[in-house]
């Protein structure tokens, strides 16, 4: 059994100081069926990245979501805090729906027509990992043939606050995100998935050692959380970032991708022909 | 298929403050919810309400570390796991509430400084699963479900698809629900709480909400007289992110589903565990799937009557009482109902009976349209 990547999709969008939010109004028209009333940024956000993904693609009907997250909806948290405890009102129901990690699922089944399975999976600073590895398992047990997996990030305003939020320094270069990659089982194209997890780092190194050769990008855990590596935009947090790294691979390219920390264990996803 | 037992629970809940006295008081027939007054709002705020009868202040940050450890360590214990094997222990964690309260506190103390305070200054979904990885000494993998009502459910069904590959021996399922006012609040502005529950009934108004910490340990290695989970499915029904089809056609898919993958036939479910929310459409959608699968609905029990709707932990929750029920050979009854309703084709049961060996469906479906049915077999 193998299961491979047959579309992919890497929206990334920095957002800067005394910017506004970039528009998604034109990205959202390509890609939605219908007119979504009153979703917020982070279901805008997984509409976009989940459509250009599978846009073109012919979905088979059991087609699970496994949608990943460190941070989820903050921007509709803050805004039903924000009514309750400093406004003293009951939180409008549109933006406490909105709270919940599984209205964006459920708007990006329904955009594209996807009854299947459909889970919103986190963990911090691996979202990605976590996601995956849960469809992999799916897959790999025959109980579905095909996985959409993503990862959203979203930033709110003002970016004082979001940097305060996430524990970033001042000046810390932030970006908003979605990142998906549509998995097929036994697929006859794109690019074979597959991931490890380690202890430890001296096991992971071992089997890094074992398994690439000298051409092969290899990404250590230490360089997922750099900022600005390549030149490129950056995400603030590393599920969003190891999620961009992946896509894009994915796309374009093998990769080994290292991530982790000591006491919670490492996990080491390959891209290969 | 990997046989994965279920060694070991933990539970707090509104009936007790472990599984042992939450079972007991449920057979006992106890269902006590209370009345609770919310102050700071433009408008009063009452509603009733499941609570842990722990004793503390409700929106106290600090009883998440009070509350959570006992309960892993409950049904760790119970499990009779080695300390190498506790030490690899996966975690599967589902949720509605995760940090939400903390942060709540966090922002109403900062606000009283301050007018320029930071909403939402915690955002972490893994903060349960991290509690029980402290508590138990545990540097496994975590996972945490965020899928509203089925987010445990989900969680154990993960679990049990990962002990079916083979990579681990156990792990633990958690199911969290504690008081917050995200939630209290935002389910009143639904306009959905009642104050009393009643499932399936012709006079049914809403849900009461509840609090509740569930923990199992799933394993492939067998304990006496150890129950077995036979796997399940989920699925997604688009009709509405808060409403249930009331024509039931997405709960039959999902129970069709489980019963698919768990090799049975609808005729051999010998009871069902319904989710029973006591909403009008949530059960009417309930009952309509069932009765599309089965014709006749098996014996059929509704839990919320005991210890409020625990959202998403509903799932590990409810599996942990009805489990624990089966051990003792009963079926629980459904604290709520009185009178059938004609377009509902599910009664109820009214009192404890007779549960024999054989399999077992427990149901859930939250927002999102997020369903998901869990297969259990009590052994002969």
């Amino acid at each position: 059994m193998s299961v491979r990547v047959i579309a992919a999709s890497s929206y990334l969008q920095p957002v800067r100081d005394g910017e506004a939010l970039p528009s998604l109004d034109q990205a959202l028209k390509d890609v939605s069926r219908e007119h979504f009333r009153r979703v917020d940024r982070f279901i805008q956000l997984a509409l976009i990245g989940s459509g250009r993904c599978v846009a073109g693609q012919a979905l088979r009907p059991e087609c699970g979501i496994y949608l990943g997250s460190g941070f989820g909806p903050i921007a509709s948290n803050v805004a039903t805090q924000q009514q309750m405890l400093r406004d003293h009102e009951i939180p409008k129901p549109y933006n406490f729906v909105n709270t919940l990690g599984v209205s964006a699922g459920f708007h990006v089944a329904k955009n594209l027509g996807m009854p299947g399975q459909n889970l919103f999976i986190s963990r911090r600073g691996a979202s990605l990992e976590a996601a995956l590895a849960t469809a992999l398992t799916d897959l790999e047990l025959g109980v579905l043939s095909q996985a959409l997996v993503g990862v959203v990030e979203e930033v709110t305003l003002p970016l004082d606050e979001h940097r305060r939020r996430r524990d970033l320094p001042s000046d810390a270069l932030v970006a908003e995100g979605s990142h998906w990659l549509l998995l097929e089982r036994d697929a006859a194209r794109g690019k074979s998935v597959s991931m490890k997890h380690f202890d430890d780092l001296g096991s992971l190194e071992e089997e890094l050692n074992a398994s690439s050769r000298e051409n092969d990008r290899v990404h250590r855990p230490q360089a997922v959380d750099k900022r600005g590596r390549d030149g490129r935009a950056f995400h603030d947090n590393p599920d969003a970032a190891v999620a961009a790294e992946f896509a894009a691979a994915a796309m374009a390219g093998s990769l080994f991708l290292a991530n982790g920390s000591p006491g919670r264990g490492y996990t080491l996803l390959h891209l290969g022909p | 298929m990997v046989d994965a037992y279920i060694r070991g629970v933990g539970l707090s809940c509104a009936l007790g403050m472990d599984a042992g006295s939450c079972v007991s008081a449920m057979l006992a027939g106890r269902a006590t919810p209370q009345r609770l007054e919310l102050g700071g709002f433009s408008e009063p705020l009452a509603l009733s309400y499941y609570r842990i009868p722990d004793g503390a202040e409700l929106f106290d940050p600090r009883r998440f570390e009070r509350l959570l450890p006992p309960v892993v360590q409950a049904a760790v214990r119970h499990a009779g796991l080695s300390a190498d094997e506790i030490r690899g222990l996966p975690i599967f964690m589902g949720s509605s509430c995760f940090s939400v309260g903390l942060a709540e506190t966090g922002y109403a103390a900062a606000l009283k400084q301050r007018s320029a305070a930071l909403p939402m200054p915690v955002c972490d979904y893994d903060y349960p699963a991290g509690l029980a990885r402290a508590a138990l000494g545990c540097e496994g993998e975590a996972w945490a479900f965020n899928t509203a009502c089925t987010a445990s459910a989900n969680a154990l069904l993960s679990a049990w698809r990962m002990l079916q590959t083979g990579r681990h021996r156990h792990a633990l399922v958690l199911g969290v629900e504690l008081a917050n006012l995200t939630t209290l609040t935002g389910f009143a502005g639904l306009q959905i709480l009642t104050d009393r529950v009643r499932p399936f009934d012709a006079e049914r108004r809403g849900i009461v909400l509840g609090e509740g910490i569930g923990a199992l340990v799933l394993s492939t290695a067998p304990g006496p007289g150890a129950l077995r989970i036979r796997g399940g499915a989920s699925n997604c029904d688009t009709y509405s992110v808060t409403t249930a089809n009331p024509d039931g056609a997405s709960v039959a898919a999902v129970l069709r589903a489980a019963l698919a993958q768990a090799q049975l036939a609808p005729e051999t479910v010998q009871a069902i565990k319904g989710h029973g929310t006591g909403t009008g459409t949530g059960d009417q959608a309930e009952a309509a799937g069932l009765e599309r699968v089965f014709g006749r609905v098996p014996p059929l029990s509704a839990l919320k009557g005991y210890l409020g709707h625990t959202l998403g932990a509903c799932g590990v929750n409810e599996l942990v009482l009805y489990a624990c029920a089966l051990l003792q050979g009963r079926l629980p009854a459904s604290p709520g109902f009185e009178q059938p309703d004609p377009v509902v084709p599910v009664v109820p049961l009214s009192a404890p009976t007779a549960a024999p060996p054989g399999h077992y469906l427990l149901n859930h479906f939250g927002f999102g349209g997020n369903n998901t049915v869990l297969v259990l077999e009590k052994p002969a």
